[in-house]
């Protein structure tokens, strides 16, 4: 059973036209013009419960725009929206006590207090008793390794010490689906892949459903098994992670360090990124050439290394962007 | 109801940081306080004239109540909070919490107020002491009556200043309204009584919410009587239902156009 469901989504923002300079300002005063902006167009997808799923995009593709909706805080102009069998639009009441939110670039949490006086907070805000609160608390506080830091008021905290208990924060109501909006922004790489495996053990214990959006594509890789593609409001992909990773480019990165010098140039299916004479660096696209076809050019025994690898997944995602332009 | 309880205790515990903030401010009182002291001191040519009803202490009393309901509120950055989250879109981290905004923001600002307001009314009465010698002739019971008033006309108050805030839906800048209103509270309200103005003016200004935010609470710790707290608590309640429901009202109106670009 699909846990959010949406069909045919559409949103459109009336922004103000201003033509340049000091007349054009005292014009858009006086006779307003507007243009409409299509932020989403046409998006369906569905999320299976428990999933882990990445909804990326380049800026202003329309993922926040889509995560209002699904949360309820903007309305949509038309399709539908099913999260959890709820109408966000008409239940977004209801709806709260069933998602969780973290949005990395805003805080939530009353910075003067210690986080177990925010956790208790939240507690209160969706009405959870007391008592219940209390154990959630200590099981939160274990599974994410807050003890040494939750008496120290939240304006003391480092900023990875701060996004766990966000996260926490908004888990204290055991949320079916968390929604996470580039939750390891600006945060070292040790302190992300902490969050990274705190997020997925959470994922196992609770079979949180997760919908994450991110910049970083290793967040993306290490996480989620499959991922949304949106530019310019419209869905661009929708595929498992297996699939975006081996088979979206059918290309492979042969970095090799030879005996002697080898021309490439002018091969099908060849292209040279890299030729400092007897090291080479090519990009092999296996529709028009096959690995083993590249290594018999090279020779194998003029190989004295060699290293075989996929395009990053970086590469694959910009390539994608730029499809889109 | 619990959550708000919390709401309101969370930003309480939260604005025990702020405890000098509230003692420095309230120099800026006392400054206004000793203006006014020496202004109707000059006014009233001998300790026992009336004027308008009211004695030169009771005067002085009555600027004292006004000025602590006013201070307390904390009016200009309160309203420019809500208009900023409204423009920012931060306004989005509440919308996705099961409370009422208009609740979390009532319950937030009586939490932020409470303890300035604890502060400012015992240091006002020290201050008028200090200045008079005497409180106005005012029972136990009747000034817990006194400080009720005082309490609903805070609340009324917030939800005056939440519905200019709540302009920012539609508009750009809610500062301008904010300075009408202020400028309007200031001089009918926090100044002279009601019983100064001439007498159009003051039949409007009676039924006007400067009777419930201010007037109402200070004339009641100068000149008790139960009649007259019926009445100023009866029109403050009234006050509290329809400020509520416009608050509720635009706020619903609002959010309908809330466009929220990026992040």
């Amino acid at each position: 059973m699909s846990i959010i469901e949406v069909k045919k989504l559409k949103k459109e923002f009336k922004v103000k036209l201003k033509e340049k300079g000091f007349k054009g300002t005292i014009k858009s005063i006086i006779k307003p013009k507007y243009k409409k902006i299509k932020a989403v167009n046409d998006v369906s997808f569905s999320v299976e419960k428990g999933e882990m799923i990445a909804f990326i995009g380049p800026n202003g593709a329309g993922k926040s725009t889509t995560i209002k909706m699904l949360t309820g805080i903007l309305h949509n102009d038309s399709g539908s929206i099913k999260v959890m069998d709820l109408d966000p639009k008409k239940d977004r009441k209801q709806l709260a006590y069933e998602i969780g939110c973290v949005f990395g670039q805003k805080e939530q949490l009353w910075t003067h207090l210690t986080p177990y006086d925010n956790f208790k907070f939240f507690g209160a805000v969706y009405d959870i008793p007391e008592t219940v609160v209390e154990k959630k608390i200590n099981e939160l506080k274990e599974l994410f390794e807050l003890d040494s830091f939750i008496d120290t008021p939240v304006r003391n905290l480092s900023l990875g010490q701060r996004i766990r208990c966000e996260i926490v924060a908004s888990l204290i109501h055991e949320p079916k689906i968390l929604f996470l909006d580039e939750p390891t922004i600006g945060l070292d790489p040790v302190v992300k892949d902490n969050i990274r495996k705190l997020i997925k053990r959470m994922n196992k214990e609770y079979k949180t459903t997760i919908f994450l959006t991110s910049h970083d594509v290793s967040d993306i890789e290490k996480l989620c098994k499959r991922v949304i593609i949106i530019n310019k409001g419209k869905v661009v992909l929708d595929d498992s992670m297996e699939n975006l990773k081996y088979h979206y480019l059918n290309k492979k990165i042969l970095d090799c360090k030879c005996k002697e010098e080898v021309n490439l140039s002018g091969e099908e299916g060849i292209n040279i990124i890299k030729n400092k004479g007897v090291n080479l660096k090519i990009e092999v696209d296996t529709n028009k050439k096959s690995i083993s076809d590249a290594l018999k050019l090279l020779n194998p025994d003029n190989i004295i290394d060699i290293n075989i690898s996929n395009v990053p997944l970086e590469e694959i995602i910009s390539n994608i962007y730029n499809d889109g332009e | 109801m619990r959550k708000y309880f919390y709401i309101f205790k969370t930003e309480l515990m939260s604005n025990l940081n702020y405890v000098f903030n509230v003692l420095f401010s309230f120099i800026g009182y006392f400054i206004h306080i000793l203006v006014f002291f020496y202004l109707w001191s000059y006014i009233y040519s001998d300790s026992s004239q009336v004027i308008n009803g009211y004695s030169k202490s009771q005067m002085i009393w009555y600027v004292i109540i006004t000025e602590v309901i006013w201070s307390v509120l904390a009016g200009r950055s309160f309203c420019r909070k809500i208009s900023e989250d409204v423009k920012s879109g931060n306004i989005t981290y509440n919308l996705n919490k099961p409370y009422s905004y208009i609740g979390y923001l009532l319950s937030s600002k009586m939490g932020e107020m409470s303890i300035s307001f604890v502060l400012y009314f015992i240091g006002a009465i020290i201050l008028g002491l200090i200045f008079l010698g005497s409180l106005p002739s005012i029972n136990i019971i009747q000034f817990i009556i006194v400080l009720l008033s005082c309490i609903l006309a805070c609340i009324i108050s917030a939800f005056l200043i939440i519905i200019i805030g709540l302009f920012a839906f539609y508009i750009e800048d809610t500062g301008p309204f904010y300075w009408v209103y202020s400028k309007v509270i200031l001089i009918f309200g926090t100044i002279f009584p009601i019983e100064f103005f001439p007498g159009i003016l003051k039949n409007i200004l009676s039924y006007s919410p400067i009777y419930v935010v201010s007037y109402g609470p200070a004339k009641l710790f100068v000149n008790f009587s139960y009649i007259e707290s019926i009445k100023i608590l009866i029109a403050q309640v009234i006050y509290i239902i329809i400020t509520y429901l416009l608050c509720l009202l635009i706020y619903k109106k609002g959010e309908k156009r809330l466009n929220v670009n990026g992040g």
